[in-house]
């Protein structure tokens, strides 16, 4: 990192763009590390603190947790429009990438090896998942009523296959109240 | 009907996603298989797959499962029903935040929404791995790639090659 260099909002939308433009043309396997790259350490817009404290809004917001920095950020810096043009920077690259990419594939889908390659892709994503909960769940491991709570998600969205429209907000007002209690 | 009906499903979805996609993975299977039958089980991990190896939020397998109900526009639809009203939250929301730094209340939605976005994740994986009837060759693959992430500092990518090559081998 260069240290020389003052943090500094991007000067107009265009850098603000072409910032995330590459964020999203280039971030295979996970978008957040080179979020943190493109933003902190090559354009500098951002201190590390700035960033984390971003990022920790946006986890907890609905919807993509990058998707919600996207809007954050352009409105801090832009404006409406900032949200806008971070939103479709980001966007756009991956989006015409992965439906490039899956024509290619239902053109190719009948060849047996590349099904079964295909699908050994998405089981490994699928223990990613598993991975990142893991991760995520290891500093709750020590309270009794989050693993009551994340057995009972699990149990209801994964094995009963309730609809979560009724197991989310069921479930974050049960949490609230165990949090208010400092159960949580 | 079926854009319409895309959209605004997708779009509640968007809004109780909280911890991103992976959160409501397991509600986008159940509706898009097995209550509307878009997709089928290998169809829906096929897409999922595709979005995991290309760059990008992972809220991407939301068009293509637009794309598989309608074309373009669905895949146009289905992402931006995805983000749209969860973007709208966080224009609103991203000030008050910060006002209510220090609000006990604050605290207690931070603490609240762990334990669900876990859950939900957890859930999102158990499913992926399981489309159809249990298969312990999934299983197998997605207790590899969980354990890689855990044990090494590997970028992703590597962990969903390695998948590939067990699929190739074993399925």
């Amino acid at each position: 990192m260069n240290q020389a260099v003052p943090v500094a909002p991007p000067k107009n939308l265009r850098e603000l763009f072409t910032g995330f433009f590459w964020i999203g043309a280039r971030s295979f396997g996970g978008v957040l590390p080179w979020a943190y790259r493109t933003m902190v350490e090559e354009r500098r817009w951002m201190t590390h603190a700035d960033f984390t404290e971003t990022i920790g809004l946006c986890q907890f917001l609905p919807g993509p947790n990058i998707g919600n920095a996207s809007i954050v950020l352009g409105k801090r810096w832009f404006g409406l429009a900032g949200s806008i043009v971070a939103f479709l920077g980001l966007m756009g690259p991956p989006f015409v990438w992965v439906l490039a990419l899956f024509a290619l594939y239902n053109d190719f889908s009948s060849n047996a090896t590349l099904k079964a390659v295909v699908i050994g892709v998405g089981a490994a994503g699928a223990g990613l998942f598993i991975g990142t909960a893991v991760k995520l769940g290891r500093p709750l491991a020590k309270k009794p009523a989050a693993l009551v709570l994340i057995s009972a998600c699990f149990l209801a969205a994964a094995v009963a296959r309730f609809s979560l429209l009724l197991v989310i907000p069921v479930g974050l007002a049960i949490a609230l109240i165990a949090a208010r209690r400092n159960w949580l | 009907v079926s854009l319409v009906e895309l959209a605004l499903y997708f779009g509640l979805l968007s809004l109780i996603s909280v911890g991103g996609l992976p959160s409501v993975m397991p509600e986008m299977q159940r509706f898009v298989v097995d209550v509307k039958g878009w997709l089928t089980p290998s169809e829906f991990i096929q897409a999922f797959a595709v979005g995991q190896a290309a760059p990008g939020p992972n809220v991407l397998i939301a068009s293509l499962i637009g794309w598989k109900v309608a074309g373009l526009a669905g895949a146009l639809v289905a992402l931006g029903a995805m983000c749209f009203p969860a973007a709208v939250v966080a224009w609103w929301v991203s000030d008050l935040w910060d006002r209510f730094k220090d609000s006990p209340w604050r605290q207690a939605v931070q603490r609240a929404i762990a334990p669900i976005v876990v859950g939900m994740i957890l859930s999102g994986g158990f499913v992926l791995a399981t489309p159809g009837s249990p298969d312990w060759r999934l299983w197998l693959i997605a207790g590899g790639s969980a354990a890689g992430m855990l044990a090494t500092h590997l970028n992703p990518l590597w962990l969903l090659a390695g998948g590939g090559v067990l699929g190739a081998v074993l399925l």
